[in-house]
């Protein structure tokens, strides 16, 4: 039996909740059948290849990008009948820094956002400013990525929203810049109640502040689980077996990438870390090591195993 | 105190954390009734979830190792866990060690005459 790797996140109330979100761009598929669920509180980490669906999903959240089928309930509201009103409980850093205001210069562009938010704290926008170091006097379209998305960052969090929505936060930025987002990040979450929900190709550096995970691929979601499930149940396993050995299909279908080289087998399987290796036993091979695997190990095998 | 977490660790951060402090009162470094990190100050300076940290000094609590005064932090207890601590904290260290020989396909014997000899090499003197 194949392991369940999309779980609905119930038992918690919803920041976010699609029930199969689909969407299509003429003849390309952009989401299929998505069912995505974001509980209130968690920092949910969504992955995936170029051209997997994250913008899109994303986009949709805000109203943005409508969909072909399917439901959005976003604080509790239907995205598409309460845009407005979900959007000022929203924090979002869309994946583009072109929108249209780039003749504003930064400092004009945060102070024309901030008359949208009756919650904005002003104080803190400078706080956040000041931390990231934002490039105030130049005209935000003559800005680096970078500076850009730093400034992005300010819109996003000073009004303290229910829900932010991170499309590659750090996407641009310099290594002592990225790491200054994360420290911020988690110092906002620490302080403000909140809920985040943010896509990236940089699964590491999110690895001490995710709790929830979200795999997209062609469209499909094909993994979304808590941390803690992912940490305690998908394992590297080590082991010798003769050659020519052949795993039982229950095995097989247990497992998410399979590598073997002479008596040698380097597996990640689903499974319980004390039962593994019995179950492995049980076969006539010999497990020399269970390990548990980092966030962005337990991506890469997620995005490589094969969907049917 | 100072609470580090190991990016090549991938044991659950909560209890990485835990460990950590656990640490600090076995080696010393840590004092009774001093105050931990908050949840926050933890959280930014090491990148972490906050709700993980929580966890952790829950966790602390329930065991007795920290106690909470209510709106004002979480302190170290003064309680004698010392001699526990200790052993709990060589139990974890030579579970470590075995796993890797293990993984290494070394037996408990060839690893106990390795540490032998690799204290005798570093001139680690017994009891120290």
């Amino acid at each position: 039996m194949r392991p369940q790797l999309v779980k609905s996140l119930n038992g918690r109330p919803m920041a976010v909740s699609t029930r199969a979100l689909t969407k299509s761009f003429g003849s390309q598929v952009a989401l299929d059948r998505v069912d995505l669920t974001v509980p209130e509180g968690s920092i949910y980490v969504l992955v995936g290849p170029n051209g997997a669906g994250k913008s899109t999903t994303l986009n949709a959240l805000v109203d943005l990008v409508r969909p072909d089928s399917g439901g959005i309930e976003v604080l509790g509201r239907s995205a598409s009948e309460a845009g407005p009103a979900v959007r000022a409980e929203i924090g979002y850093v869309p994946e583009t820094t072109d929108f249209g205001y780039g003749k504003l210069t930064a400092r004009e562009l945060i102070d024309h956002h901030s008359r949208y938010f009756a919650a904005w704290d002003a104080a803190y926008a400078e706080q956040l400013g000041a931390d990231l170091e934002v490039v105030y006097d130049k005209r935000f379209g003559k800005l680096s990525k970078g500076q850009a998305r730093r400034v992005q960052l300010v819109m996003a969090l000073a009004h303290r929203p229910r829900l932010l929505l991170l499309d590659e936060p750090t996407d641009g930025l310099d290594p002592l810049g990225r790491d200054r987002v994360l420290e911020i990040l988690a110092d906002h979450a620490a302080s403000s109640p909140t809920t985040i929900l943010v896509s990236t190709h940089v699964i590491h550096e999110l690895e001490g502040l995710g709790d929830c995970l979200g795999a997209l691929r062609d469209g499909r979601l094909i993994a979304q689980l808590e941390r803690d499930d992912l940490g305690d149940h998908l394992h590297r396993v080590r082991a010798e077996a003769a050659e020519g050995w052949t795993p039982s299909s229950d095995l097989v279908e247990q497992s998410l990438v399979r590598k073997a080289s002479g008596r040698e087998l380097d597996w990640v399987i689903w499974g319980d870390a004390e039962a593994l290796p019995s179950r492995f036993a049980h076969e006539g091979a010999e497990v020399r090591d269970v390990a548990r695997l980092n966030l962005e190990q337990a991506t890469r095998a997620i995005l490589r195993m094969e969907v049917n | 105190m100072i609470i580090a977490i190991d990016p090549a660790d991938t044991r659950p951060i909560y209890l990485q954390i835990m460990d950590e402090v656990r640490r600090s009162v076995v080696v010393g470094t840590a004092q009774a009734d001093e105050p931990l990190p908050s949840v926050r100050q933890l959280a930014s300076e090491l990148r972490l979830n906050p709700n993980t940290v929580q966890q952790a000094y829950r966790e602390l609590e329930r065991e007795g190792v920290v106690y909470v005064r209510r709106g004002r932090g979480t302190f170290v207890s003064e309680v004698e866990t010392t001699e526990r601590e200790r052993f709990r904290l060589a139990q974890t260290v030579a579970e470590r060690a075995l796993r890797n020989a293990y993984r290494n396909g070394l037996s408990l014997d060839e690893l106990i005459a390795a540490v032998r000899r690799a204290a005798e090499e570093m001139n680690v003197e017994e009891n120290s």
